[in-house]
This record gives structure tokens, C-alpha cells and sequence, in this order.
């Protein structure tokens, strides 16, 4: 009974932290649509904090630069668990075009902190990104939960 | 009284509750507009591996050609890949593909569509950004609205320009507004090679003569421009194109001429090692500096090394002008350049 009450609540209230570390601000711009009347983010009980310690889903954009290499998992480290990592836009996952020869970009992040998911894009449609969180956060948070209470 | 406070509440109740049940969202937000552009989609059949998508994709390692395995029917197809995960989207690679059909799609919106211009023309009119003061001369004179200022620049609509010349007479900058003739460049290419060859050899035949000025002196001399004129009219028979571009092309020629005296060479060789094309090499057979004028670029660095001042190096003016006689005959101006001898 309470397992499912936790269920029930995980996958219905979920909590979001954006963090850039170092691209060129699109995907920032995005998510902020998101919030638009439009797109409406928080009708699906996604609440944005940009606080890590009530964070359930941690948004990376941005390839990683020398700055962001240690904070980036400190921010992780201080995420309660269950936690669930989606890297937004192309530059967590490859570096885009910041990954030139000579590039002082550290991409991907997944080199840094695991991520459960991946939206492709330069940037990513606000539909794309509001779809990926909606199809993959309910559940990861609550599997992971499950997992955590045993 | 009552009854209508009644309906009020009732309509409100049953609304509100609609709107609580159904808040949230339609499909309708995950529509992408039909003009968006998305990642590219490849038809592999089309593709004739030419590299043009993955030369001028800006992101690296977004667009990759690979190639199938062969079997033993065939041969196994080559083909663009895009990684999803550096894609920008930009639609460049679809732009550039030269395959008939397009090997990628990306969006209709960027394909270039050219200017249509119903108006049977040998010129296009166009201004050149670069020289345009933004007198807005043209636009005033332009009886159909077809100059326009767009971005701080002054732009020709080439789909209502009805080519009736006024803007050309009316500018002010010699050269901000053009009348380009669009058809047969090649030609026209043709006919500049033409003054060019015929000009150079001429000086070259004149190469005792210059000999004898020295320092700042000029050397001066006039060709007639009926054989040329002719010449060119043999390449595109259009009297009107053709002396406008020969005018032009005279007008603004610089050549540069590297002049050899084989009496002064000691065959030190100092300039076939010196020379960035390779056009100077040494026969050993005639014991002879050759020189391949076809190679040359006239960068003058032979000219500035050679110890012996056997290699002059001379720059020419031409001016295309009216005799009293109306004869028209083009003025040549060759000047020795000082280049060494300031150095020295």
C-alpha cells in the first residue's frame, strides 16, 4: 500500500534541475519555452527548482568544460536519490560542434556522471524535450525507488 | 432570481470540473510545423559519393559516408549516415547534395530557389554592396519598386525588375550599380584571356625598347582596337557585349611581365630553387635556364633574386581612348618595377 502511495507520487510529482555546463545557451532556451503557456511543463507535474537537493531529474545541457568537470559531480553528489539524468541537446552527448580539433570541450557527460537518457537536437524541439522526460522519468524515478526501498 | 444563481452555479460547477478532468494539453503541442526542419533523411540509391555533404556540414562527426558491404550480385551501395547526436539540423548538407534526385532532404524551406525573371534580358541588374554610398539614386528612378533598402544594404528584387536601365544611368559611383551579362560567361571569360594574350605579346615584342628606359621612366605606346574587336566578335557576335566587356576588361587590366635577357644569365641557377611553381628548371642538354610561361605566376621573386639583373619585371596600364579621328586606339603604359633596386 505505501509502496504504491510512493509509486503514485514519484511518477506524479517530479522535480527538474537544469544545469549548463558551457554551451551556447539554446537548449536553455528551450526548456524555458517549456514553461510557456504552450507547452505548460508543469500540467504534467514537472516543477522546475534548479536546485539539486530536491532534485528527481537532474537536465544537462552544454558539453562539458574544465570548469564543470569536478562541479558536475558534486551537483550529482548532492541530487537525493532516486535521481535520474537526462542530457538535453546535442553537446552532452557528442560536444556538437564544440568538438572541433584543438576543442577544450570534455564531452560526452556520461563520461562524468551516468545518463539514463539522450535527446537529439541542436537544440531539441520543447515537445521533444517535454515527450523524452514524460517517456522516461515516471518510470526510471519509480524503478528506482522500488529498488532503493529494498 | 434563484434559478439563475442556480444555472450560474450549476454551468460553473460542471465546467470547472471539465477543466479540472481535462487540463491537461492535446496532441496538439507535439505538432511540428511543415516548414520545420528536421534531420535529414537519406535515399541511399541516389547517393554518387561525391563528399559535398560531409564538406560542408559544420558540426564534426554528424554526417559520414560509409559503404555497404559488396555481395556478390553488386557492388555495396555508399551512402551518407547522420548521427542523430551531432546533427545541428541545418539542412547545409541537403543543400549542397548535387545528386539528381537529392540523395538528402531536409525541409523544403531551404532548398535555393532561383530568381525568376520573366523580362527577356542580356543583363542582370545588381548592385555591389561593397562601392553602394546609399544614395538611394536608383530606388527613386526605379519606376516599379524593384530597389529596395533590405538589411542595411540596397537590393535589386530580381522577380519585378523590369531591366529598363535607369538605375544605371543614374548612379552616381562608377561601378556600385552593375548590368551584368549573365549568359555565355565562359565567353566572356574567352574574350579576357583574349585582350590579355594579345596585350602581353605585344609588350614582349616591344622588349628592345624597353630595355632602354630606366628608372622611373614610363614607357609609352598605343595598339589599335579594330583586330581585337573583330577577334572578340568571332567569340560571341554581340557588337553591344562585347564592347563592354572589352572596355572593362582593358580599362582595369594590370599586367605583369617578367622579361628575360639570356645575354646577362651566368646560369647561377639561383632562381629555378627560389621559384614556388616549378616553372624554371635547367636544361642540361643546351645548357640553359627554361622557363614555362604557362606556369609562371609573375610573383616576381625570380626577378628579386637573380644576382645579375637578367630577369626584369615590369607592370602594365592600358586605357581604352578615342582618337580625334574617332579612331580607338588603347594607350599602354609600362613602367620597370624598383622593387630591387630599393632593396639594394
Amino acid at each position: 500500500m505505501l509502496k504504491t502511495l510512493k509509486d503514485i507520487v514519484r511518477k506524479s510529482s517530479i522535480h527538474v534541475c537544469i544545469v549548463n555546463c558551457g554551451g551556447c545557451n539554446g537548449c536553455d532556451v528551450e526548456l524555458v519555452a517549456c514553461l510557456s503557456p504552450r507547452y505548460d511543463l508543469e500540467q504534467y507535474g514537472i516543477y522546475v527548482h534548479n536546485n539539486p537537493r530536491e532534485a528527481d531529474v537532474i537536465l544537462v545541457t552544454g558539453a562539458v568544460t574544465e570548469q564543470w568537470r569536478e562541479n558536475l559531480r558534486r551537483i550529482y553528489a548532492k541530487a537525493p536519490e532516486p535521481k535520474v539524468v537526462v542530457a538535453v541537446g546535442n553537446c552532452p552527448q557528442s560536444g556538437d560542434v564544440f568538438a572541433q580539433e584543438g576543442g577544450r570541450v570534455l564531452a560526452p557527460v556520461s563520461d562524468f556522471i551516468p545518463v539514463d537518457a539522450a535527446i537529439p537536437g541542436c537544440p531539441p524541439r520543447p515537445s521533444e524535450i517535454l515527450d523524452a522526460i514524460l517517456a522516461v522519468a515516471p518510470g526510471a524515478i519509480a524503478a528506482k525507488g522500488r529498488i532503493q526501498d529494498k | 432570481m434563484t434559478s439563475f444563481i442556480n444555472y450560474i452555479y450549476n454551468f460553473a460547477r460542471e465546467t470547472w470540473l471539465r477543466g479540472f478532468v481535462n487540463s491537461k494539453s492535446k496532441e496538439d503541442i507535439a505538432d511540428i510545423p511543415d516548414r520545420f526542419r528536421d534531420f535529414p533523411k537519406v535515399e541511399k540509391e541516389y547517393c554518387i559519393a561525391c563528399g559535398s555533404c560531409t564538406a560542408s556540414c559544420p558540426s564534426p562527426n554528424a554526417i559520414k559516408l560509409v559503404r555497404d558491404s559488396d555481395n556478390e550480385e553488386s557492388q555495396g551501395l555508399t551512402f551518407p549516415i547522420i548521427n542523430k547526436s551531432s546533427c545541428i539540423r541545418c539542412g547545409f548538407c541537403a543543400e549542397v547534395c548535387p545528386s539528381e534526385p537529392k540523395t538528402l532532404y531536409c525541409g523544403e524551406n531551404h532548398f535555393i530557389q532561383e530568381d525568376f525573371n520573366i523580362i527577356p534580358s542580356k543583363r542582370k541588374y545588381v548592385i555591389d554592396d561593397y562601392l553602394c554610398i546609399k544614395c538611394h539614386k536608383c530606388q527613386d528612378v526605379c519606376e516599379v519598386g524593384a530597389i529596395d533598402l533590405k538589411n542595411n544594404r540596397m537590393v535589386v528584387n530580381q522577380s519585378k525588375c523590369i531591366s529598363c536601365g535607369k538605375c544605371l544611368s543614374v548612379c552616381p559611383v562608377k561601378g556600385a550599380m552593375k548590368g551584368v551579362f549573365i549568359a555565355n560567361l565562359e565567353e566572356q571569360k574567352e574574350i579576357i584571356q583574349l585582350v590579355v594574350d594579345t596585350l602581353e605579346s605585344y609588350i614582349e615584342s616591344k622588349q628592345d625598347d624597353l630595355k632602354e628606359i630606366h628608372d622611373d621612366k614610363l614607357f609609352l605606346s598605343e595598339i589599335d582596337f579594330e583586330p581585337l574587336f573583330k577577334d572578340s566578335l568571332n567569340i560571341i557576335n554581340d557588337e553591344e557585349l562585347v564592347y563592354e566587356v572589352l572596355e572593362k576588361a582593358i580599362n582595369r587590366l594590370n599586367i605583369r611581365l617578367v622579361i628575360w635577357d639570356s645575354t646577362l644569365c651566368n646560369k647561377c641557377q639561383l632562381c629555378v630553387g627560389e621559384c614556388p611553381t616549378g616553372a624554371i628548371s635547367f636544361d642540361n642538354e643546351y645548357d640553359e635556364i627554361v622557363r614555362n610561361k604557362d606556369k609562371c605566376l609573375r610573383c616576381s621573386i625570380c626577378y628579386q633574386t637573380c644576382p645579375f639583373s637578367a630577369i626584369k619585371y615590369y607592370s602594365a596600364k592600358f586605357n581604352l581612348d578615342k582618337k580625334d579621328s574617332g579612331e580607338e586606339v588603347i594607350h599602354i603604359t609600362v613602367k620597370e618595377s624598383q622593387l630591387a633596386k630599393r632593396r639594394a
